[in-house]
This record gives C-alpha cells, sequence and structure tokens, in this order.
C-alpha cells in the first residue's frame, strides 16, 4: 500500500471521533511516509489544527468547505462533467476500473469521490496510479486555488493536502491562486452572459456576415471553456 | 497504534462468494459479453415520476448502469385512448427529463445535518441529564440556550450528525412538548400529497398518531378558489386535459397552458387541429397567448370585470329574450336560480337577504327533518311555493330524497320549476352593492356610486309567523344585479351605457374595447347552446391570486352555468392551479392520518394559522370597514384576525393549539368534577375559566413548538409574509421594515389579546427533510436527508390524467439518505422509546370544527350567535368545536405506526359523507402483508412496514383502485339519493390494482363517487358530469349549484352574488418610497409572481442545468415603459421592496409585460446568486419578501352545509396578488461572501 495516499485520504475524511482518535498516528505516518518536506509540515499542520479546539467547530468548517456547493466539491467528476449527462457514464467507467483492479466500491458513496480515490491510489498498481492522478491533475489544481482562495485557517490548511497530491503526480500548484468563481461576480457574469443577438438583414443566415458572427461565438465559447474548465 | 491507516476506510476486496456460499466470485474472463453492450446499454430501465407539487404526474423511464441512475425519458405506454381522441402521451417536459441531476449534484443533502450550536448544547445537557427528554428540557428552559441556537437560524453553521442522534434529538423534542404543552404544539407541514402518497403520510401518520397537528396546503398555496365550494360543495373539480380535445370553444383565462401544463399542452394544439376557437387571456404577452385566435389582455386583477360584462351579454341576448331553450332548462333543474330569496327592508330600502326555507312556510312546508335547511321554489304549472328535493336537508336524518329528480318533497311528483317572477306582475326596487368606485387610481376607479337600485319581479308570500314578506327568484336578482334591461327602464340601456356592468363600463375598467367583449362573449355562448354545453374556460393563478379572486372566479362560472357548460363533456371549468386530486383518497386517508387507530384526527388551515402565528396580524394595514358592504348590518366591527377568532371559537375553523392548556390534563379534570368531557369542556369555556388558544396567539403557552417541514420548501417557496416567519416564528434576522399596531398606536384587535413585545422564536426545534440544501433547511434546525423520486417506492395520480402510476427504487438513497417512509418510522421508533416514563396511556381531548360532509355542517341557520358572547348556549358540535376524548398508547405509537388498526373493522371506512364496510380489504391486507401483534388489540393486524406495503394498503382500501369497494361506495351514496348508481362500477367490480400492476404500466382509475367524473370508456373525466347525468345533488344548500351566497357575513361583505370588487389597498409601499434613498429613481408597481418554466414545482429553482436555460438567477420582468422612467436597463440589479421586506434580482425588461407590472417568478431560491439588499442589509429576500397573507372573512364561514371545513376544502387563502413594491435600480450590488460585516452583526445583536 502506499501509505501517503493512504494518510491524504484519511486527512480529507470528515473530521469525526475516529479520525481524531488515529490523528497521533497519521502525525507520525507523515514524518516516515516520504512525503517531501514542504508537504510533510503542511500535513502536519492540518493534523494539528484537527486535533485542536473543539471537534463541531472543525466538522462546522469542514462542512461549510465540502458539504454545500460546487465550488470545493470533492467528487472530482462535479468538476469536470458538472451537470452534464456525461457524469453518470464516467463514474460508471471509474466504478468499473476499481472492479477491475480487484476493488469494489461502497454503494452509499460515488466512485469519483476524492477520499475514495485516494484510497484506491493507495492499493492501485503503480502505473494506473499515474494515469489516474495524471488525468485528474488539473483538476487537482483548480481545487487547490479555490481553496487557497477562500480566506479560512480551515481551507488553506486542506488546500496543503490537495498541494501534497498535486506533488505526487509530479505538478506544483499553479500560482497565484484564482479567485474563485462564486465569489466574484464579475466572473459570475462573465461565465454567464450570452452576448445578444439581433435580427435584421445584416444577420441572414445565408449571409457572410452572420456565419462570420457564428464563429466567433463557438471561438469566444472555447476560450471560456478554457478557462473554466468546470464547465 | 491502532493501525487506522492500515485499514481501508471504503474499499473492500473484490472477490469471495455471495449468497452465503451459493455463489462464488471467479476470475475468468467475461470480455465475450462486451460485445453484447453497447456504450449506452444499462442495466436496468425503471418506471417512475416526480414526487412533490408537480401536477403534471407524468411517467419516466430511468435509466441505471453500475448502480448509477445515468439518464432519464419519458414513458410512452399509457394505456390507449379511444378511437377520435388523440392518445395521452408524450408526458413531461425539460424540468422532469433534467431531475437526475439532484442525486448527485453538489446540492444533494448526504447526512443528516443540524445547527452546531445546538449540538453543542444537546450533548452538554445530554451528558449531564442522562434521559434525552430531561435534557431538552433544561435547554428550552434556559431563555439564553433557546436563543443561542434560534438568533443564527439561516445562516450557516451546520455539522454532520448520526442518524441515532438526529432521532433522538427529534424523538426527545417531541415527547418533551406533548407531554410539557400538549400533542397540539407539534406542527407538520408537507403538501400535495398527490404525488408521492406515502410519503406524505409518513409524517402525517407519525404526527396524527401521537396528537400531532397536519397543516393545510392548498388554500395557502392559494390554489384553492373557494368559490368552488361555495358554488358546488366541492373543494375542486376539474376535466382531464383530454377533455379539452371535446370542446367547440375555449378560452384560456390566466392559466399559462404551455409554461405551466407542458404535458398537457399536446391537448390544446390538437384541439386547435380540431377546429376549436381559442381565446386567451392574459394581462402580459405569454407564451399562453401564442395558442390564441383572439389575445384579451385586460389589466391585471380586473378579470371579474370582464367576466361580468360577458355574462350582461349573454343573459341579455339569450336570456332576457327568451332564447337558448337549452340554458333555461339548465338552470332550472340544476341551479338554484329558481330558489326563493327574501328581501329584507335595511334603513329605507329593500335588500336580498336569505333564501327562503321550508321552516319559514307554515307547518314547515310539511317538512319534519331539517326544514331551516331546505329551500324553496315556486311551482310553474300551479304557481305555489314547493319544497325540492336535493337540498341540503334531505342529506342527513332521512334518505331517498337527495336528489335532482325534481320532485315536489311533498307529493313526489315532478314538477317544473319558476325560473322567473317577470310575468307575475308584481315588481320591487331592491338596493345592490356596488365597490367599482372603491378602486385604487391605478384600476381605474369609477364614479357610479356605491350602492344601484333595480326594479325586480317579486312575490308576496305569507310566512309561518303570518308575516307577509316579499321574495324574488335567485334568476331576477341576478339579471338586476348584472343590468340586463328587463323592461323596466333601469337596466343598461345599451351595451355602450357606463353602468354596472356593461361592456362599455368593463372597457373603461379593464381596458379592453367593449367590441371584443361582445365578440367573444356571442360566441362562447352560441357554441355552447349549439353544442350543448361544449364551452370551456381554462382558468388559473393569476385569477386565483387576488383578495378578491372568488369574483374572478364567480364571474366565469356565472358564465358558465348560464350556458349549461358545467358536468358537459368538452365544457365547464377548468382550474388548473396545484389541484392535488389524490384519487384513491379514501384509501389514503386511514393510513395518512391514522383513522385506522383515532378519530378524529387534529387538521389546521395554515393561511390562518401562520397568520396568526407568524405575527402577520400585528401589522395588518386592512381593516374591516374597507371591505364591507354598503348593504351590510352595521354590527359587524373588529379586525380581521377577531374575524378568525370568532370563526374558531364557533366551530367554523380548526384552532391550533386549540386550548390554553396541554389538552391531555382536560380529561382527568372533567373526571374530577365527575362530568362528561364535552360537557364539562363547554361549561369552563363559557366561564372564562379554560380559553382557546386562538384568543391569545403570543403567549407562550400556545407557541406551535416543533415544527416538521417534508416534501416542501415552505420558507423558500409559498411562505407569504417570509420575513414575519424569520421574525417571529424563527427568531432570527430579517427584512421586516414596518412597526405593528402597538408602535404605530393603530387600533387593536377586539377578540385577541396584545402583547406590547411581540416574540421572536415561537419555534423551538424547526426539522426539515429534503434530498437537497433547500432555503427552508438552510433556517432549519436539523435536516435530514431523504431519498429521492428515483430512490423509493410511492404513488401518484393528478386530475390530469386518468392514471395512477409508480414512483419506483430505480437506485438505493444515496450517501446516508433515507426515504420519508424510513425517516419517519426511525423518529417514531425512538418517540415509543423515550415516551416511556414521560407519556402512557392518555386522553387527548380534540377539538373538531363542524365539518362539511358529516351532519355538523347543518350548524347554526341563517343566525350568527357567539357562545363567548353569551348569546347561545355552548354546544360541542352546533355552536362550538366537536369535542372528541381520543386514546394515545404513547409507549405502543410505533407498533400502531407499522399495523393497519382495528378501527377500519369497527366502524367501516368513508368518504365524502358516505361510509361503507371494508372488512373483507382489511382481511385480504393481512394475508397480503402478513400480520402483526400490537399490545392491546386481541386480533393480529395487517403488517405496514415497507413503503410497498403502504401502497398496498391505500390501493386496496381505495373505492378508484378496488372494484369492489367502488360498488360499496356507490350502493352508499344510493341510499342517500334514492337511485341506484352501481352500474357505474359493475363492470370492473372484480379488477383490484396491486403496486406490481401499476409498475408494469399506469392503470386507469375505476368510476367512484368520491369523485364528480366519470372514467369510462365513452367520456373523459369532467367535473359535475355525474351531478348532471346521474342527478346527484351539488353537495351545497340548495343542491344546486349555487350561486347565490346567503349566508349573513356573505351578505355583510356584499357577495350574496358576483360583483366586482377592485383590488385591495394594502399601504406597503407608500411609506417606502424615498425612505432610504440610494440615488436611484423610484417607482411603485404591482408584485405579480406567476409560475415559471425553468424551476416551477418539479424541480425547484436550483438546478443549474434548468438555470442555464433563463439568466442563473433571480429575476423580475417589467415593462420597457417602466424600465425607461426608473433608468433601468436590461439584466441590471435592482431591489423591489416595501414594509414586508427586500428582494434583489436582475432586471429582464420585455415588451412582453405591461406597464405598472413587476413579475417574479415563484420561489426562486434565496441560495442561488441572491446578493446583500441595500435596504436590509441582508441576503436579498425571495419572492415573498415583499408580501403578507391578508385573510378574508367570508372564507371563515363554517358549518353552513358547503360553507363548511375540509382539510383544504375550504378556509381563508394566501392571497399575495394585491401586493405593490418600490423599484430601483441598485447602486452597489454586494455579496456578502465575507465573515458577516459590524452592520450586520449589530442587527443581529439588536435581533437578540
Amino acid at each position: 500500500m502506499n501509505r501517503r495516499f493512504r494518510i491524504l485520504s484519511a486527512l480529507l475524511h470528515y473530521p469525526d471521533e475516529a479520525l481524531r482518535a488515529a490523528l497521533p498516528e497519521i502525525t507520525e505516518a507523515i514524518a516516515t511516509s516520504g512525503f517531501g518536506d514542504r508537504h510533510a509540515r503542511a500535513l502536519a499542520r492540518l493534523c494539528r489544527r484537527l486535533a485542536a479546539g473543539e471537534l463541531l467547530d472543525r466538522q462546522e468548517a469542514y462542512s461549510t468547505l465540502f458539504d454545500r456547493g460546487r465550488s470545493c466539491s470533492l467528487n472530482l467528476f462535479e468538476h469536470v462533467h458538472g451537470d452534464t449527462r456525461n457524469r453518470g457514464p464516467a463514474m460508471v467507467a471509474l466504478v468499473e476500473a476499481y472492479h477491475a483492479a480487484g476493488w469494489a466500491a461502497p454503494a452509499n458513496e460515488l466512485p469519483d469521490y476524492l477520499p475514495l480515490f485516494l484510497e484506491f491510489l493507495a492499493v492501485a498498481p503503480e502505473p494506473l496510479t499515474r494515469d489516474l492522478l495524471t488525468q485528474a491533475a488539473p483538476i487537482l489544481d483548480q481545487l487547490h486555488a479555490r481553496l487557497a482562495g477562500r480566506g479560512t485557517a480551515d481551507a488553506r490548511a486542506y488546500a496543503g493536502v490537495i498541494a501534497a497530491m498535486l506533488a505526487e503526480a509530479g505538478r506544483a500548484p499553479e500560482a497565484p491562486p484564482a479567485p474563485a468563481e462564486e465569489d466574484d461576480p464579475e466572473a459570475i457574469d462573465r461565465a454567464w452572459e450570452d452576448a445578444p443577438v439581433t435580427f435584421g438583414p445584416e444577420n441572414d443566415p445565408d449571409k457572410e456576415g452572420a456565419r462570420s458572427k457564428v464563429a466567433a461565438m463557438i471561438k469566444r465559447l472555447r476560450t471560456l471553456r478554457a478557462s473554466q474548465p468546470t464547465r | 497504534m491502532s493501525h487506522f491507516l492500515d485499514r481501508l476506510t471504503f474499499l473492500q476486496k473484490y472477490a469471495g462468494t455471495f449468497s452465503n456460499g451459493h455463489g462464488e466470485v471467479t476470475t475468468e474472463s467475461r470480455a465475450w459479453e462486451d460485445a453484447y453492450r453497447s456504450r449506452w446499454a444499462t442495466e436496468k430501465v425503471v418506471r417512475s415520476t416526480h414526487g412533490a407539487n408537480c401536477t403534471g404526474s407524468c411517467s419516466w423511464k430511468i435509466y441505471v448502469k453500475g448502480g448509477i441512475v445515468t439518464w432519464e425519458t419519458q414513458q410512452t405506454d399509457y394505456p390507449r385512448t379511444r378511437p377520435d381522441l388523440p392518445n395521452h402521451e408524450p408526458r413531461g417536459c425539460s424540468r422532469g427529463a433534467s431531475y437526475s441531476w439532484y442525486l448527485y449534484s453538489a446540492n444533494r443533502l448526504k447526512y443528516p445535518m443540524a445547527r452546531k450550536r445546538l449540538i453543542k448544547l444537546w450533548r452538554t445537557a445530554k451528558a449531564k441529564h442522562g434521559d434525552p427528554v430531561l435534557a431538552w428540557k433544561s435547554i428550552q428552559d434556559d431563555p439564553a440556550q433557546r436563543r443561542e441556537y434560534q438568533a443564527v437560524r439561516g445562516m450557516g453553521g451546520f455539522v454532520r450528525i448520526s442518524w441515532e442522534e438526529a432521532e433522538e434529538i427529534v424523538a426527545a423534542a417531541n415527547v418533551h412538548t406533548v407531554k410539557t404543552w400538549g400533542p397540539d404544539r407539534v406542527i407538520g407541514f408537507s403538501p400535495i400529497p398527490a404525488m408521492s402518497m406515502v410519503s406524505y403520510a409518513a409524517g402525517s401518520r407519525y404526527l396524527s398518531l401521537i396528537g400531532g397537528v397536519c397543516m393545510s396546503f392548498y388554500d395557502w398555496y392559494c390554489d384553492l378558489p373557494p368559490s368552488s365550494p361555495q358554488t358546488w360543495g366541492e373543494q375542486t373539480d376539474v376535466p382531464e386535459s383530454a377533455d379539452w380535445f371535446n370542446a367547440g370553444f375555449i378560452i384560456m383565462w390566466g392559466s399559462n397552458v404551455p409554461q405551466t401544463r407542458t404535458p398537457d399542452a399536446h391537448f390544446m394544439a390538437e384541439a386547435r387541429y380540431r377546429g376549436t376557437k381559442v381565446v386567451t387571456v392574459t394581462p402580459d404577452y405569454s407564451e399562453a397567448s401564442k395558442f390564441a385566435d383572439l389575445w384579451l389582455h385586460p389589466k391585471q386583477g380586473t378579470d371579474a370585470a370582464l367576466a361580468l360584462a360577458m355574462g350582461h351579454v349573454i343573459l341579455s341576448e339569450w336570456h332576457a329574450k327568451d332564447r337558448g331553450e337549452y340554458f333555461v332548462d339548465y338552470c332550472r333543474r340544476y341551479t338554484d336560480m329558481p330558489m326563493l330569496v327574501l328581501l329584507a327592508e335595511q334603513d329605507g330600502r329593500l335588500v336580498a337577504d336569505r333564501q327562503l326555507r321550508a321552516s319559514d312556510l307554515a307547518d314547515n312546508a310539511g317538512q319534519t327533518n331539517n326544514p331551516d335547511w331546505k329551500t324553496v321554489a315556486i311551482d310553474d304549472a300551479s304557481g305555489e311555493p314547493y319544497v325540492p328535493t336535493g337540498s341540503i336537508g334531505f342529506r342527513w336524518g332521512e334518505q331517498g330524497k337527495w336528489n335532482l329528480e325534481g320532485r315536489d318533497a311533498r307529493t313526489l311528483e315532478s314538477v317544473t320549476p319558476r325560473l322567473s317572477l317577470v310575468g307575475d306582475g308584481a315588481t320591487a326596487q331592491v338596493t345592490f352593492p356596488y365597490f367599482g368606485d372603491l378602486a385604487q387610481p391605478f384600476f381605474n376607479p369609477t364614479a357610479l356610486g356605491q350602492t344601484m337600485t333595480r326594479t325586480v319581479p317579486v312575490r308576496s308570500i305569507t310566512l309561518a309567523d303570518g308575516r307577509e314578506a316579499k321574495v324574488a327568484t335567485v334568476y331576477d336578482l341576478m339579471l338586476a344585479n348584472y343590468g340586463v334591461e328587463r323592461g323596466f327602464g333601469d337596466g343598461a340601456a345599451s351595451y355602450e351605457a357606463m353602468a354596472p356592468y356593461t361592456p362599455a363600463w368593463a372597457g373603461m375598467v379593464c381596458g379592453i374595447p367593449a367590441k371584443q367583449i361582445v365578440t367573444v362573449a356571442r360566441e362562447f355562448a352560441d357554441n355552447a347552446e349549439k353544442t350543448r354545453g361544449k364551452s370551456m374556460v381554462i382558468l388559473g393563478a393569476a385569477l386565483n391570486h387576488w383578495y378578491h379572486s372568488d369574483m374572478n372566479y364567480r364571474g366565469i362560472i356565472n358564465l358558465l352555468v348560464m350556458c349549461g357548460c358545467i358536468g358537459q363533456s368538452g365544457g365547464g371549468w377548468a382550474h388548473y392551479v396545484g389541484q392535488e386530486k389524490l384519487r384513491p383518497q379514501s384509501g389514503w386517508i386511514p393510513l395518512a392520518f391514522a383513522t385506522d387507530w383515532h378519530r378524529p384526527p387534529r387538521q389546521q388551515n395554515s393561511t390562518s394559522f401562520w397568520y396568526a402565528h407568524t405575527d402577520q396580524w400585528r401589522y395588518e394595514t386592512v381593516s374591516v370597514g374597507e371591505i364591507l358592504s354598503p348593504t351590510a348590518p352595521r354590527k359587524l366591527s373588529g379586525a380581521l384576525i377577531d374575524f378568525n377568532v370568532r370563526a374558531e371559537r364557533m366551530g367554523w375553523l380548526p384552532s391550533a393549539p386549540q386550548l390554553a392548556l396541554n389538552p391531555l390534563t382536560v380529561a382527568a379534570d372533567a373526571a374530577k368534577a365527575g362530568q362528561e368531557v364535552p360537557a364539562w369542556l363547554a361549561g369552563e369555556l363559557s366561564a372564562g375559566r379554560i380559553t382557546m388558544s386562538c384568543e391569545d396567539p403570543d403567549h407562550p403557552v400556545n407557541w406551535p413548538r416543533n415544527l416538521f417541514v417534508w416534501r416542501s420548501n415552505l420558507l423558500g417557496s409559498s411562505g407569504k409574509g417570509h420575513e414575519y416567519f424569520l421574525k417571529h416564528l424563527l427568531g432570527t434576522q430579517n427584512g421586516v421594515q414596518g412597526k405593528d399596531l402597538g408602535e404605530e398606536g393603530r387600533a387593536k384587535p377586539e377578540e385577541v389579546a396584545w402583547h406590547g413585545e411581540a416574540p421572536k422564536g415561537k419555534l423551538d426545534l424547526l426539522v426539515t427533510l429534503d434530498f437537497r440544501m433547500s432555503t427552508t433547511c438552510m433556517y432549519s434546525d436539523i435536516v435530514l436527508p431523504t431519498a429521492t423520486w428515483y430512490e423509493k417506492n410511492d404513488l401518484n395520480t393528478s386530475d390530469m390524467h386518468p392514471f395512477i402510476h409508480p414512483l419506483t427504487t430505480a437506485v438505493d438513497p444515496a450517501w446516508e439518505s433515507r426515504s420519508d417512509w424510513a425517516i419517519f418510522k426511525g423518529i417514531c421508533k425512538r418517540f415509543s422509546e423515550l415516551s416511556r416514563g414521560h407519556l402512557a396511556v392518555e386522553k387527548d381531548v380534540v377539538l373538531t370544527p363542524l365539518m362539511h360532509d358529516s351532519p355538523a355542517e347543518l350548524g347554526q341557520t341563517h343566525v350568527v350567535k357567539e357562545w363567548r358572547k353569551g348569546e347561545v348556549a355552548p354546544i360541542p358540535g352546533k355552536t362550538m368545536p366537536g369535542v372528541t376524548v381520543v386514546e394515545r398508547d404513547y409507549p405502543n405509537t410505533y407498533a400502531r405506526y407499522t399495523s393497519l388498526g382495528p378501527l377500519l373493522e369497527k366502524l367501516g371506512n368513508n368518504g365524502k359523507g358516505m361510509t361503507w364496510k371494508t372488512g373483507d380489504e382489511v382481511e385480504f391486507l393481512r394475508q397480503l402483508n402478513g400480520t402483526v401483534e400490537v399490545p392491546g388489540v386481541e386480533t393480529p393486524l395487517a403488517r405496514i412496514d415497507s413503503d410497498i406495503d403502504a401502497c398496498e394498503v391505500i390501493m386496496h382500501l381505495a373505492p378508484e383502485t378496488n372494484g369492489h369497494v367502488a360498488v360499496k361506495a356507490w350502493e352508499a351514496l344510493g341510499k342517500a339519493t334514492g337511485i341506484d348508481h352501481t352500474g357505474l362500477a359493475k363492470p370492473k367490480e372484480h379488477e383490484a390494482i396491486r403496486f406490481r400492476d401499476i409498475v408494469a404500466q399506469p392503470r386507469k382509475i375505476i368510476s367512484s363517487p368520491v369523485w364528480s367524473g366519470l372514467e369510462s370508456e365513452e367520456v373523459c373525466y369532467n367535473a359535475g358530469y355525474t351531478n348532471i347525468h346521474e342527478l346527484i345533488p351539488f353537495r351545497t344548500l340548495s343542491g344546486r349549484q349555487q350561486l347565490y351566497q346567503d349566508h349573513p357575513w356573505m351578505l355583510a361583505f356584499g357577495e350574496a352574488l358576483c360583483v366586482y370588487r377592485p383590488p385591495i389597498d394594502l399601504k406597503a409601499h407608500q411609506a417606502m418610497t424615498g425612505r432610504a434613498p440610494n440615488g436611484n429613481k423610484e417607482i411603485a408597481l404591482n408584485f405579480i409572481t406567476p409560475h415559471q418554466k425553468w424551476g416551477i414545482h418539479s424541480v425547484y429553482t436550483d438546478n443549474l442545468i434548468m438555470l442555464t436555460l433563463s439568466r442563473g438567477g433571480p429575476i423580475v420582468w417589467i415593462s420597457e415603459v417602466d424600465a425607461a422612467e426608473a433608468g433601468i436597463e436590461d439584466n441590471d440589479w435592482v431591489e423591489a421592496f416595501n414594509l414586508n421586506g427586500a428582494l434583489c434580482a436582475r432586471a429582464v425588461v420585455s415588451q412582453r409585460v405591461p406597464k405598472g407590472m413587476i413579475m417574479m417568478y415563484h420561489a426562486q431560491e434565496k441560495i442561488v446568486n441572491v446578493p446583500g439588499s441595500e435596504i436590509t442589509h441582508a441576503r436579498g429576500g425571495i419572492h415573498n419578501s415583499v408580501t403578507r397573507a391578508v385573510i378574508k372573512p367570508t372564507h371563515m364561514i363554517g358549518g353552513y352545509a358547503q360553507q363548511a371545513y375540509g382539510f383544504n376544502y375550504y378556509g381563508t387563502i394566501g392571497t399575495n396578488r394585491d401586493e405593490f413594491v418600490v423599484v430601483r435600480k441598485m447602486a452597489n450590488v454586494a455579496w456578502l461572501d465575507g465573515p458577516r460585516l459590524t452592520h450586520q452583526a449589530a442587527d443581529l445583536k439588536a435581533a437578540e
């Protein structure tokens, strides 16, 4: 088992009593599992944070970050397929990948749930782990940026887990972090706004001018998609 | 070291055996199977539908692959229709097609959640007290602890909790509340059971077993048209959409069929192909307008004027000219138009009073049974008064004469009643009220005086006491009220005359050219005459949500009745507003309200409840004087809530809570006094030693304490007066801008105690069950994740088509969610356990109003006397609510919840006043579901363990799904009518539909006397069909369609006949104009809230797929004219506000909208892209942030034939269309995304 992935999986889990009880073990394992120094320090900081104060406060922070809304969702496909029908088949494919490697996912959790995915990386054969991790890296990068941009101590601490994961993929988080789109009204406007369509002879579909407008729209959408991987 | 990291949390080895070793997993390659799998292959296709609120009731195919729902498509296997009628399919719309999004969306509720502050208090208290009930008590006994979590409701701060802990807190709170305050302080709100009957029943069965209160929804949503019970004694019954195809002429009036009835709209297109003429009446250029041959656009809120003018034309050109034999014959047989009305002297003028009764005549006109409740007509042949069979007096206390065979009750001869006395010679001057002068300037007031006097043909008759009295027929009074010229010279001289209710008058009021009104009226009536009633009006919420909606509706009903369209295939009244046709109703009621264990259940009309308990009454701006009739008796005084309190005390409306003490204590006190409970309680009430809760809703003893919300978004959608809910019921941050009556020094109510300081935070606990984090969930203390509509088994019916079909479990509930049935079963189990030591077998005293369809509907006859004022003795079930002692075995609540109780065999089952034995069905259910032993009951009972068990109970007990029961029900009705109706169900006697049958294919239901139409292969379902064709009386005073409403309060408010009443002035916007300027221009607009296509009922407004098709957040529509005036451009952020609160949205500037109107689509969630308000400094509200419920006294009438209470049948309605708001462009759009700002914290502090 790759203990680093197992540790990251555990740390991204809802901070319940069991996790808190295991924090000494996890802290010790962080030091000995081969994380880079910077990441080991960040993860140890998260462990200390999870161990300190009222557990209910940590739970509230976790719920606020991950249980509501899509920008920091821990379900990977939420960020790739979002609200499209491709999401179902994608999840089916992932379940099949688990099966192929000899593992069964639980019925009450989706296969693309990041802690579950990490646990699978911990036990999957090395080439598969690499492959999956490479595929997930752009999403992780974005998730890292959003967590870092949240501006709360808990979010920053969790961003450390994602950064450690990116390091496993041989990448460093892209800097500087982009603002989370939910917090930026201008970005929301840009993402949702359609160009006004005007009707009239100049937009006759059979005329050249109109086609160039369609082409412009497609181009704009492509740009938008490239800059907004969630959509 | 525990080796935590060596264990896996999620994964396990995929290998080994299964099925106890009968199966073995092998590693041999199954790759060859892939050849049989294409990309789109699914493991299974499951039938389900969309389960709450959407009345479309479309059957869907749900595709499942790898245990995951991948997509859904429309089912196309409805049973075929007959030749020459289009099939029902396809049914479904974009909203349903995007539902599977919810299952795995980031908005899905995955775990039980609770407010952190409450959990912290709870765990501390639990550690200290051990007993969960005492722990809850310790929190509630400390005001500081209560405020600590109440004050942050709606502000986030949730943590996940376990199911065990959630169940324990809820159960402990319920036990504590039942024990301390009384079971009627535990309240539950869930709407529209027809769309997922078992889910509804899950909660209502629990509440009914413990004595809690189920809240109504149809009236609260303002979807109930009170004019329907007033006219027909029927909640609402309508034609199925297929019957549109049979119509010759359709008016679509304030109902946006393609947008809000999408799956049915194809019948409208098909009807047009068939040649049906379509006229659309909507103020805005809606999608429905595009179906029209002619589009009429009256000013919003003035539709009654248009309807009255059309009636004026039809009465003038047909009835007054003796044209249309069919119309006259119909009016004689099936309406109260021939019934006689007493004319009363009042201040030197003659006004129309109540309908004459047998008891007014010498010797009770030969009637010994209920002579007060039998109306009188004149025999056309002899010219003498007689008592026709069929009035309500014949329904109770005797048998065989409650029918529309048109006989003289004394001789049983067939008699033709005289419709008009115009040939008799005598006339009198009668004064009618006229309200058109009282309109606000926006609604085009007239200057015609507040009364009008017309010549009416009359006759003098001798009353029982020897007095001579003048009487007139309803028909003659109606024609006079319509201003029809009948040769007396004081009707309207022409259609151009400016007098009520001519086309020219209507043109002035509603802005439609008189010529168009005349044309439409003529064509409508002409078609009805030629086709014998195949003219139809589809009408909707645009008419129904006004304070005086009754007039809009009655204006239209009059048109249909005078043209003989009601009860005729292809004709009639098609009210499609939130209608909830739970077809197997009588089978469902025992399950839902636990009438197999206890009778009666506690049920409450929501509008009056929320009005009182969210303290909206404390801010009332409408005085009774403003709405009383100029012809009213003078003695009616008081505030609107006073009328409601009077109605509750007299048993007209229900109460919750009921008494200002715990009802579990009453029986013991009565026993000490050595008296029966009803008599003792009546004495104590009368002496004032015990009072009713309604007289002091702000006293802590009378607060609702626990509220369950399930299948509903109470606070995010239909909660009129949203900000008052937040302020007083929840006690949290709110946007209320107005001051209450005390702060303003205005007159206070007469009947209600006034507390200088209003309560903040009446509710101890708000629990919401949902599958998504809705606005309501955000305000809840505990949120329980429920199964989606593809994760549970349930039943679904609609009035739009005649089929019953299921919801089924396509996949297991995801994450930790559970079905509603499983959730309430769990709470119930824990409740039973925790009640031990606190509650035992208890005697609960239940108050019940004078119920419709029961003998109690004959309450006080044409007088209103109050026991509270000493005007009459308090007689339970007659002059005050009925009093029943119900024995509840609290520790055995769970055993009762999961078994079919013994009362069905002991007392039988019933529906709409009919009772039948149902022992065979109960025995069958024992065999089908298996049996279970319940403590205290000798015989084993049928088990109701799973949701499918529950479905089988409903379907086997109901006449609509079990032919044997249908025949029994028709037999029961036949006893009252004296007519054998069983032939209507005999052909299907041996058909009994089971759950697996409807999983295979939707099934057509069986004709039942619970409904007024037939399910046959010859006609489409249409309301009132059996009244007209089987001669079953309408359940009204006269037994006919009641166009004359003669209760004293109806007369007082001037609504005996249909009149024009303009929208009322709620005075909510004037005081806000210029109060907090932001530099942008402010304009006042009328606030209209139609239903949308991006988030109507079935998927609410947080589905991003649907939002993407619109503007992705809250929007309001305004006209180009108003936008230009206020300097608003399309897509600008604007704020709309008044004394009730404020909302923020983007403006859609559109030619569709007429000047003077702002439209905000219903139920746009507060949680999706809503910025902070510049007025309240809190997050901008929902559409109901600028509304407040205003109740109407005529809706409180009870114990009076058709105007008697029934759950969701009659009662006050939550109107909201008369509201005006100030609108302006926002200067500063703030998202409030950081930690709460200082001024918000200050607000919060002030709130505390």
